[in-house]
Order: C-alpha cells, then structure tokens, then sequence
C-alpha cells in the first residue's frame, strides 16, 4: 500500500541538546547571547518553513530484494541483508523537509547573514533525520494496532549511503517508490532535490532483529556510528 | 580605550555594524590600513579563533566575526591594494559538479576570508573545467573543491588531472574537503591537502603560505 504523510511543523521535536551535539557542542557548554538569540530565531524560522512530507509504499521481501541489490555495488557483508529477510513488513520510504528551508539558508548566506544561515541549516538537517524515526514510528503504530499491540513490534529505517547498502541504491528505489509525487527528485549523481530528503527502507520485525555487530570492514571509517544509539533505544 | 583596540572588542563580539563604523573613523584619523589590519581586526580575528579552539564560543559566535571581519575588509581591501600591500593569497573554491550542497564550502570560503585570504566563490555544481579557467583568470594559488556524496567526488580528481595537463601543478595548491571526503582520497587524486573542517582548512591554507603567515 503507497501512502503520503504531511507533518504537521510541531510533529518534529527539536531536541536542543540534540541539534547542539550535531554542532559538537556539549550539552554544559555556556553559551553567548548571540548564539542563543541566533539559535531561537533558526527554531521560529523552522517552525515557518518546514512543509514536511512523506511517502511510503510497502514491498515484499522478494521483491526488495531486486531494490536492493540495485546496480551490484553493495559491500558483500552489511546489516541490511541481514535483517530484511527476518522482517515481518517491509515498506520503501522517502522524506522531505521541502525546498523553501534550504532557500532561505542560501538567502541567508548570500546577505551575509552566516551564523543564521547555519544554524538555520543545521537545525533543518536534525529535523530531516528525525522525520524518517517519525515515518517509523508511524508505521509501527499502525502494525501494532493492526496486530493487537504486539509490543515486541520494532520499525527502524536503513538508507541507500549507510552501512554497506551503496548510495546507487536509490536509482531502483525511486523508480520502485516514486517520490517524485512529494516533490522529490533525485539527480544523475544520486542526490536528492530537495537537499534536506532522506530515502529508505522501513524494516518491521521482532526488535532483535535489529540487532547486530557493528565490525564490518567499512565500520572502520564510519564517521557517524548512528546504529550504536539506535540499538541502545531499541532497549 | 584605544580606537583599535574597540575593533578587536567588537568584532570579538560579532558587532559588524559598530566594526565597520570604527574602521571607517580609523581610515578618517589616518591611521594606516595594514595597522588597522594588523592591530585592530586580525588581533580580534585570532582571539575569536583561540576561543574557538578552547570551546569558550562555538561556530554561529565565529561567523558572526567573520561577518564583521568582512565588511571591514571591504573598507579596507582598496586601500591595501593601493599602498601596493599584497593580499594574503588567493582561493577559487566551488562544490563540484552535480553537489547541490555548498554549506560546507560556504563556511570554509567564509572562516578563509575571516583570515584575510581573497575567496572566489564559484558556486555548487562548477564543472572541473570551470574551476581551471577561473583559477588561471584569477591568477589564484589554491582551488578548494567540496562534495557532500562519493559519487561527486570523482569530479575532484579531474580537476587535479587537469591542472596537470594545463602546467598549474605545483603552482597552484588543491586542497578537498567534505563529509565523505578523506584524507587517503586526497593522497590517492594527488591533491596537495584534505580538511576536515572550515578551523582546519585555514590551518592548512595558511601553511600553504608560511612566509606570508601571520
Ligand atoms: C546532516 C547529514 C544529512 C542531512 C542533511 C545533509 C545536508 N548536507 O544538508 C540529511 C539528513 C538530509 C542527509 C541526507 C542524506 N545523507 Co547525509 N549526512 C549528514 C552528515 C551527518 C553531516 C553532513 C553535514 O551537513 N555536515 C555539516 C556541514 C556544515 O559540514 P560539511 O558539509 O561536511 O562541511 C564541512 C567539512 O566537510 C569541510 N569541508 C566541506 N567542504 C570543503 C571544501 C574544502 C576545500 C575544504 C578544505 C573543507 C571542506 O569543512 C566544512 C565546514 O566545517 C553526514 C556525515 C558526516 N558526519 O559528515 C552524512 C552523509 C553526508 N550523508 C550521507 C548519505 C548517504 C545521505 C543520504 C543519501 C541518505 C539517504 N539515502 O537518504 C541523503 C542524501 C541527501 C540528498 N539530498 O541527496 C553519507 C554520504 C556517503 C556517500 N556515499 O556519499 C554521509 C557521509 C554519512 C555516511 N554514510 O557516512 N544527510
Ligand atoms: S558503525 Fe557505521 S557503518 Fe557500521 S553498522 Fe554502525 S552505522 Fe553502519
């Protein structure tokens, strides 16, 4: 089944401490007053702007299987392959902040306004990751209410760029996905228009299945290590 | 206080309208414009940038600096060039080919010009021809490219192969930055630099110099 969702602007909670640590500040640092005012403004200007949207359509393994094999270039050994044949469902996702956030970014910087524009930026790219949690969580809302609130229901999301599944992977998920219909569009270098898009898939299954060892060889190099944080939260 | 001195304060502060006016009144005194320069916004500049590295203020506090940096610099750069004071050096820097993305190289061309070094700014999607021409128009000493995804880094190593065949190896300085960018992708393009960060690209630019660094 292929759904759109429009996010209301207060549905992403914008975690400060969060937002903050993705700046790497730590979350005792003292703060000037202009970083504050800087940083409240970003929020308002957020809360304006964002016109958050997305897209899901569910697929059957046998057929994520073809999505995700894409063009080959998978690493030989990653957790996707691992966890999409144990799930219960599987859905292709994308979401999207909208183009109007990063327009006012670039507006911004080119009136000279730096520090706004990126905290504006940044703040944007904290929400964009959130709305793919918020897709899960939907989804997995909607699984276990039609399951009888199976509790032991997880729904995380994996994107095309992360753990091994090659960021060429999204020419396949988009022409299975189709989120051109949201407004977004995906160029010959596999990036995504509207900048502040994340693309995937849903996987929904017993929690542990979500579970795994983060020592693949291309975890040496992993500069974000987020599977560490969303294992710990399947807890 | 002393009329420089107040520069320094302010621009530590990240007021750019008062910096600008301040300079102005300087310029109005006849007080030289490399002193200025060098007593006033630069002594400012490195304060900002040690507190920076000791985590006292944070990015959003640097920029707002550099803001008042650069407008300064606009009073001052025709003055400079008119006394036959050299600039610091030049950049031409873009985010490469299909990168829509260019926050990260704004920040980086901005903390540059914060540092006194002349940045041409070409934009995001800069063909690898572009960045040539424009670095030979410009007489620039360094191409600064940036890519948010591996399938645009690509682009980065045409242009050094370019420079090759174009006679600017070795003359002009390349340096490469961005989230999936590294080090090792550097050495293997045969970039001279990578840069982790925008703090860590001036470092590195400003090594690119050293007779020239302050
Ligand atoms: C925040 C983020 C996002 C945000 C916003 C992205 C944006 N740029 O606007 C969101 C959540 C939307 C996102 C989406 C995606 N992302 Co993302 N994202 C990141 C993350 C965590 C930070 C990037 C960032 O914005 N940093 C802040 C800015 C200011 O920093 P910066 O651009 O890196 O620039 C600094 C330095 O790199 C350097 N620098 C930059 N340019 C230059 C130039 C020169 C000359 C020099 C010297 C230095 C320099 O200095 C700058 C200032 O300090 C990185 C991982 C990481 N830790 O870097 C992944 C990362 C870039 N994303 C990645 C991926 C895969 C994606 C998606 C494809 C996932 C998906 N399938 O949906 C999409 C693609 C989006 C699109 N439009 O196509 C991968 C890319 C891997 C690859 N193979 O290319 C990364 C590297 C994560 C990973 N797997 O390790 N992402
Ligand atoms: S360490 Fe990084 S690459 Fe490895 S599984 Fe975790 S998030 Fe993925």
């Amino acid at each position: 089944m292929r759904s759109i969702v429009d996010f209301a602007a207060d549905d992403v909670i914008l975690d400060r401490a969060a937002i903050l640590c993705s700046q790497g500040i730590p979350e005792e640092a003292e703060l000037t007053e202009n970083f504050e005012r800087i940083y409240g403004e970003a929020i308002s200007l957020f809360q304006q702007l964002a016109a958050s949207k997305g897209i899901t359509a569910g697929i059957s393994i046998s057929h994520f299987e073809e999505v995700f094999r894409g063009e080959g270039l998978n690493e030989p050994e990653n957790p996707v392959e691992e966890i999409y044949g144990e799930s219960s469902h599987l859905a292709l996702f994308a979401v999207t902040l909208g183009p109007v956030l990063s327009e006012k970014v670039t507006e911004l910087f080119d009136n000279g306004d730096y520090a706004s524009g990126y905290m504006l930026d940044s703040v944007s790219s904290f929400a964009a990751d959130r709305l793919s949690v918020l897709i899960a969580q939907n989804l997995q809302s909607e699984l276990a209410a039609a399951e009888s609130g199976k509790s032991t229901l997880r729904v995380l999301s994996y994107s095309p760029g992360y753990c091994g599944w090659h960021i060429s992977g999204q020419r396949k998920l988009f022409e299975v996905l189709c989120p051109q219909e949201i407004g977004i569009t995906l160029n010959e270098s596999c990036l995504m228009s509207p900048i502040k898009s994340v693309s995937g898939v849903l996987i929904a299954g017993h929690g542990k299945i979500h579970e795994f060892a983060n020592s693949y060889p291309f975890c040496d190099t992993c500069r974000t290590k987020s599977c560490i944080g969303r294992m710990r939260d399947l807890k | 206080m002393e009329l420089l001195d107040r520069i320094s304060e302010n621009l530590q502060n990240g007021f750019d309208e008062t910096v600008v006016q301040l300079t102005e009144d300087a310029v109005e005194k006849q007080i030289p414009p490399e002193e200025i320069l060098s007593d006033g916004l630069i002594v400012g500049m490195n304060i900002v940038g040690e507190k920076f590295k000791n985590h006292d203020i944070f990015l959003p506090d640097v920029l707002l600096a550099a803001r008042a940096m650069n407008g300064a610099m606009e009073i001052l750069k025709p003055l400079l060039i008119k006394e036959g004071i050299p600039v610091r050096g030049k950049v031409v820097i873009g985010s490469v080919k299909d990168d829509l993305h260019d926050i990260g190289k704004n920040l980086v061309a901005i903390l540059l010009k914060g540092a006194g070094f002349e940045v041409i700014d070409l934009g995001n999607d800069v063909p690898a021809e572009k960045f040539i021409s424009a670095a030979k128009e410009e007489n620039a000493h360094v191409i600064g490219m940036s890519a948010l995804l591996t399938t645009t880094m690509p682009v980065m190593k045409k242009v050094v192969d370019l420079a090759k065949d174009e006679g600017l190896f070795g003359k002009v300085k390349i340096i490469v930055g961005g989230a999936p960018v590294s080090k090792e992708y550097a050495l293997e393009i045969g970039a001279d630099a990578y840069s982790y960060d925008g703090a860590n690209a001036v470092e590195t630019v400003e090594s690119f110099f050293p007779a020239n660094s302050r």
